[in-house]
């Protein structure tokens, strides 16, 4: 079905793979400058437009007269108008497009009294209606539904005020007896710092890749909130507030008057935390102190009334007359404290990354992480990741980062690297030949400067939400495709000067082209397994996609298995010519090396096992598949790998090639007989495949743990990589649990009679690891 | 609908399944859109349904009662989609509640990809809510295949799957007019130099169809 909520969104926005709202991610964090980073600037929203007044015209006759011309159903648009442009038509005087059409006897706003005198226990209830919405905006709904539908709010904001003092419940002068008392004096106060969080969150998503009112609604409606005033004059205010509060002329019940403390606390520590003025370094103290007060707020709700009438979607009719009328959007009060906390443990968490070494490999595992991390963090605190990430200081750091990870893999105390080369300088004539040492630097930094983008690419589509992030590795793939392509031209460079040198045993056959490629094949595999966790795949389609997954790991694994030939091959060197410290040095290279090749193998082997599983379930017909008369195998394999089609070396095995790996029996529906006897046999090829497979995943699986989340560049997600190393180990045993199982039936059943057996396949929240979907075995 | 009581009655009926016919608006339009409506939180304007019974009325087909009460409807169209391919979409798709699960939007769906089909389609697609079971199993027992996942895609917060059904080989490379070698992600042309690529960000208008399963 086409998607009502289409209605009124941005088009183009969605759908598109690219992010709508990016602004440069600055001077270049690579050792060259890069202008291209800074123009990384696509369409933004239009400002509405001021200037002369509107003219007018009345061409009601007119039309009249031109629609009688027109058959009924006859439509007139020309070539450009889309179905996005049709979809936003409202019906005028129809009540549930037009927001401006009233009920006989509807009145168009509320009478509501904002100066009406309210009661400790209405203060709370207002207070804690508010952060409901509050929450309830960031996790996606429009302000329009959410907090700008309080009749408070909205008086503070419209007419626009032009200072603080003018934010009021009323406007202009007042007599004496009118004006609001202490109680409404602190909502004031509470709510003009609400205005201001609201104010710096939108800055912050703004500030980084985001897909508007798929992720989050930024949209104010022509509100100001207070962009212009600084952080203290809120503080102020809500000190002031606390004052009034603990004033014992005050009358009020203990109880109730610490728990409208208790939201003013909170109020002011969130604030302060959203503050995205706040020195990197100084992050990390804003959180801790939130959660204190939001189990206060949390103790206390009980004590709060609501107040009718203090909310209306009425004023959406003022807001944006081009939507339809939306409900308010109803949350409870305890999933709003749960968004919230989780807010707070995400940003807690994201200030980690500042501490973290200097490696772009653990900032890479930290993304990566804390895009896994359950519930999905929300789109603030992604952007307040992207926003440390993206900050000059991580940026800019001393070392170029892409050159960082290129070192991790393939130059080890490299006579490439020797920061002599970048001391030479060229001769004075420039018809003369460059000496080769400075060739080197040369073509690494134009390399480095190359690699950039792409590099950029792939850590902005790690701070997405988890649908995108799938979706955007399939676009980084294909620039790093790009990039491996041109890599091949430096390597051929580099190999030149080194035979110019007589050093080329000191350097990696084709250096750069195997870091590229390693790289490339990672992200083909996270958009795997990712679709695994997205439930993309059905279930007769594991067998297949489990065989690609173990291809692409497998392409991995011997390409790191060349770097550790070639690390090897340095250490001899080393020792031979008693250089030990360099020795040493490349010794710890090696464990990195040594722990992505057995991750690599754990992953290619394991996807090998669930595999000959899934081939197996097919044979058997224990997994349920759809007739598909209108599809062809072939034609669903070319709709599968389509993102990855293109890509060379090629990736995607011809299709006779697939259909081998998956029916080594012939079409599943008539196997060849000796599939009977070998699935008979315990020592028969398919099931000690599955065997072999599953050994050897557990093994490299133990090794990769032996090694742990340092030798991984994972020490900064420490807690979160074990679980998730310790969870494949979980899954390997499973599955062979469900292998010994089908085993064991089908020895006693004769096929076809179909062993009374059942898979059953694990949805996402109830596996070990979200894209490993590891069968379990029912007997019926 | 208010009918559900003499559901059973029409069970006997044979159903018949006509093509829409613009001319018919005012017989059956009122009728269409109240299904569809049904099962929205928002109403489309009688624009969206002009929309695509004017462009594609040859693409909607109906399944009526004896009493020619409308049971079930699907609304289509088909036009050459920016990233190359000739593609065919299934906006709405709805049948009566009294009258679910016999089969008749399975029908009605295969006569929508049969015209289509006949129209040298290269692909239909479609997005569905994830939690729709009914339309998934429709849909995937046809032969289409999840391609994505679409994150907060209604406006309750809901993700979506898009489905997509390949018609024809060679669809995964197709490219727009004008660039049929260009291979995907550079759409420029001619082979790719170190200084041209700015990254995903500048292909953006090209479309994400051109990119992605
Ligand atoms: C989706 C819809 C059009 C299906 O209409 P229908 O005529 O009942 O569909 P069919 O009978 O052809 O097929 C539906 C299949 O789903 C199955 N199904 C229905 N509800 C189901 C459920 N809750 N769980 C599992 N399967 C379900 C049916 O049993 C049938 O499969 P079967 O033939 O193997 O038994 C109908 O449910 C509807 O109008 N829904 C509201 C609108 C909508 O969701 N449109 C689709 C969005 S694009």
């Amino acid at each position: 079905m086409a998607d009502p909520s289409l209605l009124h969104h941005d088009a183009a926005a969605r759908d598109t793979d690219a992010p709508i709202a990016s602004n440069g991610t600055g001077p270049a964090f690579a050792s060259a400058e890069s202008s291209s980073f800074a123009q990384t600037s696509l369409p933004l929203r239009q400002a509405p437009r001021r200037g002369a007044p509107p003219q007018i015209h009345d061409v009601t006759e007119k039309f009249t007269r031109a629609c009688q011309a027109l058959d009924v159903g006859q439509l007139i648009k020309d070539e450009y108008f889309t179905l996005f442009e049709s979809i936003g038509a409202i019906e005028i005087m129809d009540a549930k497009m037009d927001s401006g059409f009233l009920q006989p006897g509807e009145t168009l706003e509320d009478d509501f009294d904002l100066l009406a005198p309210l009661l400790p226990e209405e203060l709370i209830g207002i207070m804690d209606q508010l952060l409901s919405y509050e929450m309830a905006w960031h996790t996606g709904y429009p302000l329009s539904q959410t907090l700008f539908t309080s009749v408070y709010i909205d008086r503070l904001l419209y007419p626009e005020p032009k200072t603080i003092p003018q934010a009021q419940f009323y406007r202009g002068d007042i007599p004496d007896d009118k004006r609001p008392g202490t109680l409404l004096d602190v909502l004031r106060a509470y709510c003009l710092a609400l205005i201001k969080g609201c104010d710096y969150v939108i800055a912050k998503i703004m500030a980084r890749d985001y897909f508007e009112e798929e992720d989050f609604a930024t949209h104010t409606y022509n509100r100001v909130l207070f962009v212009q005033v600084p952080i203290d004059v809120f503080l102020r205010e809500l000190d002031a507030s606390v004052e009034m509060i603990e004033d014992s002329d005050l009358k009020i019940d203990d109880e109730l008057r610490s728990a409208i403390i208790a939201r003013l606390h909170f109020r002011k520590s969130f604030l302060c935390a959203l503050d995205p003025e706040c020195p990197l370094e100084l992050l990390s103290n804003f959180w801790p102190p939130v959660l204190p007060h939001v189990d206060k707020v949390n103790d206390t709700q009980h004590l709060g009334r609501t107040v009718p009438g203090s909310f209306s979607t009425k004023i959406q009719r003022r807001l944006a007359s081009t939507v339809p009328p939306r409900p308010i959007v109803e949350v409870e009060f305890k999933d709003a404290l749960q968004t919230l906390k989780q807010l707070c443990a995400d940003c807690e968490e994201a200030t980690r990354f500042k501490d973290l070494p200097t490696d772009p490999l653990e900032y890479q595992s930290f993304l990566w992480t804390f895009a896994s991390r359950q519930p999905a963090p929300l789109t603030y605190s992604r952007s307040y990741l992207s926003n440390i990430l993206f900050d000059p200081y991580i940026l800019n750091a001393p070392v170029s980062l892409p050159l960082e990870d290129v070192k991790s893999f393939v130059f080890h105390e490299s006579p490439i690297l020797d920061p002599a080369n970048w001391a030479l300088s060229p001769p004075r004539n420039p018809l003369m030949p460059k000496p080769p040492r400075l060739q080197f630097a040369l073509l690494i930094d134009e390399f480095v400067e190359r690699v950039g983008q792409p590099y950029l690419d792939l850590w902005v589509a790690l701070g997405q939400n988890r649908c995108r992030l799938r979706r955007m590795l399939t676009h980084v793939i294909i620039a790093w495709d790009m990039l491996q392509q041109d890599a091949v031209f430096v390597d051929a460079d580099l190999v030149v000067h080194a035979l110019q040198l007589n050093i080329a045993e000191e350097v990696m056959d084709s250096p750069l082209l195997t870091w590229v490629y390693i790289k490339k094949l990672w992200m083909i595999e996270k958009v795997i397994i990712l679709g695994f966790e997205q439930d993309i795949y059905l279930p007769d389609e594991h067998a297949g996609m489990y065989y690609f997954l173990s291809l692409t790991a497998g392409k991995r694994k011997d390409a790191l298995q060349r770097c550790a030939e070639h690390l090897s091959e340095r250490c001899i060197q080393f020792v031979q010519k008693s250089r030990y410290q360099d020795t040493n040095d490349t010794d710890k290279k090696l464990a990195f090396i040594d722990s992505e090749l057995q991750q690599a193998t754990g992953i290619s082997a394991f996807a090998k096992a669930l595999h000959g599983f899934y081939v197996i379930a097919n044979y058997l017909h224990l997994l349920p598949c759809p007739g598909r008369p209108f599809s062809t195998e072939e034609l669903r394999y070319e709709l599968r790998m389509k993102p990855f089609l293109t890509l060379q070396p090629p990736e995607v095995p011809p299709f006779e090639e697939f259909q081998t790996a998956l029916q080594p029996y012939g079409a599943y529906s008539d196997p060849k007989p000796s599939i009977n006897d070998d699935l008979k046999q315990e020592h028969s090829l398919p099931w000690t495949n599955i065997d072999a497979s599953l050994k050897a995943a557990k093994d490299a699986f133990a090794d990769v743990k032996k090694r742990g989340a340092k030798g991984a560049k994972a020490k900064g997600v420490e807690q979160a990589w074990n679980k998730e190393t310790q969870g494949m180990l979980a899954s390997c045993v499973a599955l062979g649990v469900a292998v010994a199982g089908l085993k064991s039936a089908v020895k006693n059943t004769e096929l076809g009679r179909g062993p009374q057996l059942k898979v059953e396949l694990p949805t996402v929240d109830k596996r070990y690891v979200g894209g490993w979907v590891v069968p379990k075995i029912v007997k019926e | 609908m208010g009918d559900d009581t003499d559901a059973k009655e029409k069970d006997g009926d044979a159903l018949q399944y006509v093509q829409y016919d613009g001319s018919k608006e005012e017989t059956y339009l009122p009728a269409i859109r109240q299904l569809i409506s049904k099962d929205l939180s928002e109403p489309y304007s009688i624009y969206v349904y002009r929309y695509f019974l004017y462009q594609w009325g040859d693409l909607c087909y109906m399944a009526l009662d004896s009493a020619n009460e409308l049971i079930g409807v699907v609304v289509c169209k088909l036009e050459p989609h920016r990233s190359g391919p000739f593609r065919g979409y299934i906006a709405m798709l709805a049948v009566r509640e009294s009258h679910r699960g016999k089969g008749i939007a399975t029908k009605l769906v295969c006569m929508a990809i049969d015209a289509m089909a006949a129209r040298d389609a290269d692909e239909i697609v479609l997005e569905t809510e994830v939690t729709n079971t009914a339309s998934l199993k429709l849909y995937e027992r046809l032969g289409f295949l999840r391609s994505k996942r679409l994150h907060r895609y209604y406006l309750n917060g809901n993700a979506a799957f898009r489905l997509i059904l390949y018609m024809k080989e060679g669809t995964a490379l197709k490219r727009p007019p004008g660039m049929e070698t260009a291979p995907a992600g550079q759409m420029m042309g001619g082979p790719p130099k170190m200084e041209e690529y700015r990254g995903f960000a500048q292909d953006v208008g090209v479309g994400e169809q051109a990119f992605v399963t």
